[in-house]
């Protein structure tokens, strides 16, 4: 009896021992993450304007939402604006990103690369320099007479037209259409009708050039990361299953499809939600390169949260429009975890 | 042992943190007016001072300084090296000459955002920069004290820059300096074109067809650099005869046929290939695009001239006032005031650093630098002899136009913006530009 109570007592004592070694973090995790989460609902309920006290902000209920996504004015054209930059952005990035990373990475991972210190160690770089440093050298490569536009002359032989990347607000898909000959002009009518703010031809622009550019960026910068998470999980596969299957006579490329993949879905489930997320958040390149021009194509989401915040004096709305980031951001995550089927790995 | 001690440094460690966020509330919320100044210090200094025991004591001791000093915080954004220096040699003259009371200052990058978020959080720097354009938010936050009046001969202030910060007859804020746009043109190549160098009444007929003739497509040179900045093309707006809205600001005025005639005038010039925007002459802004040579006029305020002695020093270029359009002359007035706070904790002290900073002395020290020009009429002869080439940049004082509206306008300026790199690249009517930005104003305005 004694010795069972000594055991429980210490368990306890490792309890609280435990209970003591989290608080320091959880204290730190609670006031500035979880407080500031329900401030941000509350906020999205009121209409303080961030530079009077808070207490001063008038509880609107749900005003600031309903003028976001139904109020038929400019900020409910700018937010779904931004939605669709973000969604062309993400749809460009995410699948670039993870699909190179994991090319990079399959090619360091092989046992006969020689110098893989050095590539591993390249390929990562981009993502630990300074985001505001790459985006600041990249203003300069997407010059007119910038590095992209003379790369792209030469391997054109001198056919390519020079472009201001950054100052390009014509759409990809628009450019596209305009090859073959359909302009807002002389395309059909519908095109021509409102949907949520915005004309169905500007759903369909496409990312324009300057996004492209700073779509081209991030892909860079983040492939770095990516590619060590797929590193990781690669390692971890043993050699003997590559060599049961060499065995049994399989090109690397069925290797790849039946042995690889299946074993990398749990962390193709994690790379994509990381770039999801990262994607849908994507606020420091677009505050350095573009501030959301030209013509409003590089607005994206989080930026469009950080202008009202503190250009429009409109926090109220800056916090609704992250909560309903927030809820987008969820909701596509639980999307992709169905269609990755990875419930049980995490 | 070595248990006892880490169990006894996490106490400590919970109980520190839990001290420091209880502190912290306490006196953000329950805290009286009169210490915020100190709150709002290094901690290292608070508790080093005595002033911190005076939190314990009724709030005339703040009130009746008795030999204690009383401490007062400048914040500006910071800019360059020289102008940062020369605040900094302007506040340590202020301290010498007023003993008592010791400002400090500090110029921060990003200050929107540390302002802002030092007013929400109820401890405001005592005497702040406020830009012109964002004036009508803090004043409907009513986060300002009105203190342009309290300075000493205020209407020695010229009647363009009190217009900017004053709002519903009121004159918040003194007026720290000012820039106007003017005309920078290349002379190297007005000569090598055989053209007239610009004068102050130049027309915008003068200037398409200067602008025309200094083209060269083939080699890259255009005659004007223009951005899609409704800051640049509002000064053609009023020289229109246009307006933004009407006096009260009750409506939008974009769908007048004015503000048409500004907007065909200047996007004409984009599309008729007479001027390029910055980032099709491989620049970040017009004053670049100058000083390398690829466009041989630009319309830009005083900012461009230290930028172009730096890093331009054997450009050959000269400055005149802006053409008039068919409603006569126009320029904008670009100009920060200092600020007080509405609960500022020594409104007394705050506004008399305000009023020297503004005063002739204070003023004359500033604008000493050439950089900015000073804002108050007496002063300007003496300025002027110091850099008569400047000239046409003050001269513009006398017609300039605020760059000052209503709360929310950052919207208003997004959608014109917006519109224009639109215009520019051909995809957007001038009366798409024009009916967006009336929309989106009309909307802001119907919001307050």
């Amino acid at each position: 009896m004694a010795a069972a109570s000594g055991i429980k007592g210490e368990d306890r004592e490792r309890a609280i021992a435990g209970w003591l070694f989290m608080s320091p973090t959880m204290l730190i995790f609670g006031v500035f993450i979880i407080v500031p989460i329900f401030f941000a609902i509350y906020f999205s309920l009121t209409d303080w304007n961030g530079i009077s006290p808070p207490g001063e902000a008038q509880f609107i209920g749900l005003e600031n939402y309903r003028t976001v996504l139904a109020g038929g004015g400019v900020r409910q054209a700018d937010f779904f604006k931004a939605l669709k930059n973000t969604t062309y952005f993400a749809l460009g990035v995410v699948p670039a990103q993870t699909i190179i990373s994991l090319l990079l990475a399959v090619i360091v991972n092989q046992a006969w690369l020689r110098f893989k210190g050095f590539f591993r160690t390249t390929y990562y770089f981009p993502s630990i320099t300074s985001s505001i440093a790459i985006s600041l050298m990249f203003l300069f490569f997407y010059q007119r007479s910038g590095l992209i536009n003379q790369v792209l002359s030469a391997v054109s032989f001198g056919n390519w037209e020079p472009l201001a990347w950054m100052a390009d607000p014509r759409g990809l898909i628009h450019i596209i259409l305009e090859a073959v000959g359909v302009t807002i002009r002389t395309a059909p009518e519908f095109v021509r009708s409102e949907v949520l703010g915005l004309t169905i031809w500007d759903w369909i622009s496409g990312p324009s050039v300057a996004l492209m550019a700073i779509m081209f960026m991030n892909t860079w910068t983040t492939i770095g990361t990516m590619m060590v998470i797929f590193l990781a999980a690669l390692q971890s596969v043993p050699g003997y299953v590559y060599e049961a299957a060499q065995l049994d006579g399989a090109s690397a490329m069925r290797q790849f499809r039946s042995i690889t993949l299946p074993l990398l879905r749990p962390t193709l489930f994690f790379v994509i939600t990381l770039g999801l997320i990262g994607t849908y958040q994507v606020f420091d390149q677009v505050y350095v390169m573009s501030s959301g021009g030209p013509a409003k194509t590089t607005l994206t989401v989080a930026y469009l949260v950080y202008q009202n915040g503190f250009a429009n004096s409109n926090m109220g709305m800056a916090a609704a429009i992250a909560i309903l980031l927030f809820i987008i951001i969820f909701t596509l995550t639980m999307i992709q975890r169905r269609i990755t089927g990875s419930e049980g790995d995490l | 042992m070595s248990k006892k001690w880490f169990t006894f440094l996490l106490v400590a460690l919970m109980a520190m943190l839990l001290v420091a966020c209880g502190g912290g509330t306490t006196e953000t919320t329950a805290e009286p007016t009169a210490d915020a100044g100190e709150v709002a210090e290094p901690t290292e200094e608070m508790a080093a001072e005595p002033t911190e025991e005076m939190a314990e004591e009724p709030t005339e001791e703040a009130a009746a300084p008795s030999g204690d000093m009383i401490e007062l915080q400048l914040m500006g954004w910071s800019s360059s090296d020289a102008e940062n220096a020369r605040l900094q040699e302007m506040v340590d003259t202020y301290n010498a000459n007023n003993p008592g009371v010791n400002v400090t200052l500090s110029q921060v990058p990003d200050y929107d955002t540390v302002l802002q978020t030092a007013m929400a959080g109820g401890e405001p720097p005592d005497v702040f920069y406020i830009d012109s354009f964002r004036l009508p938010d803090y004043v409907a936050a009513d986060s300002l004290m009105p203190i342009g009046d309290q300075m000493d001969d205020p209407d020695d202030f010229f009647p363009s820059l009190r217009q900017a910060f004053t709002i519903n007859d009121t004159f918040w804020c003194p007026p720290k300096d000012f820039s106007t746009l003017a005309l920078q043109y290349n002379k190297d190549m007005f000569d090598a074109a055989g053209l007239e160098y610009p004068t102050p009444d130049w027309t915008w007929d003068d200037l398409r067809a200067a602008a025309e003739t200094l083209t060269d497509e083939e080699a890259g040179v255009y005659g004007l650099v223009l951005p899609a900045d409704m800051a640049r093309w509002i000064a053609f707006l009023y020289q229109a005869g246009g307006t933004v809205a009407n006096d009260d600001f009750s409506a939008m005025t974009l769908d007048s046929p004015e503000a048409l005639e500004a907007t065909d005038f200047y996007v004409n010039l984009v599309l008729d290939g007479f001027a390029a925007q910055p980032s099709d002459l491989d620049s970040g802004w017009p004053g670049e695009a100058f000083g390398k040579g690829t466009a041989a006029m630009a319309l830009e305020g005083n900012w461009i001239v230290p930028f172009l002695q730096d890093q331009f020093p054997d450009l050959n270029w000269g400055v005149t006032e802006m053409p008039a359009g068919p409603g006569g002359d126009a320029t904008m007035a670009f100009t920060v005031c200092y600020g007080v706070a509405a609960d500022a904790p020594n409104p007394e002290e705050s506004i008399a650093l305000a009023n020297w900073l503004t005063g002739a002395e204070g003023m004359a020290q500033w604008t000493d630098l050439g950089l900015a020009m000073p804002t108050r009429a007496s002063l300007s002869d003496a300025w002027l002899e110091q850099f008569p080439d400047l000239e046409p940049f003050l001269a513009g004082a006398d017609y300039a136009r605020p760059w000052q509206f209503r709360p929310g306008f950052n919207d208003v300026m997004n959608a014109f913006n917006s519109g224009l790199q639109q215009a520019f690249t051909g995809t957007y009517t001038t009366d798409q530009v024009l009916s967006d930005t009336q929309e989106a104003g009309t909307e802001v305005l119907g919001n307050q």
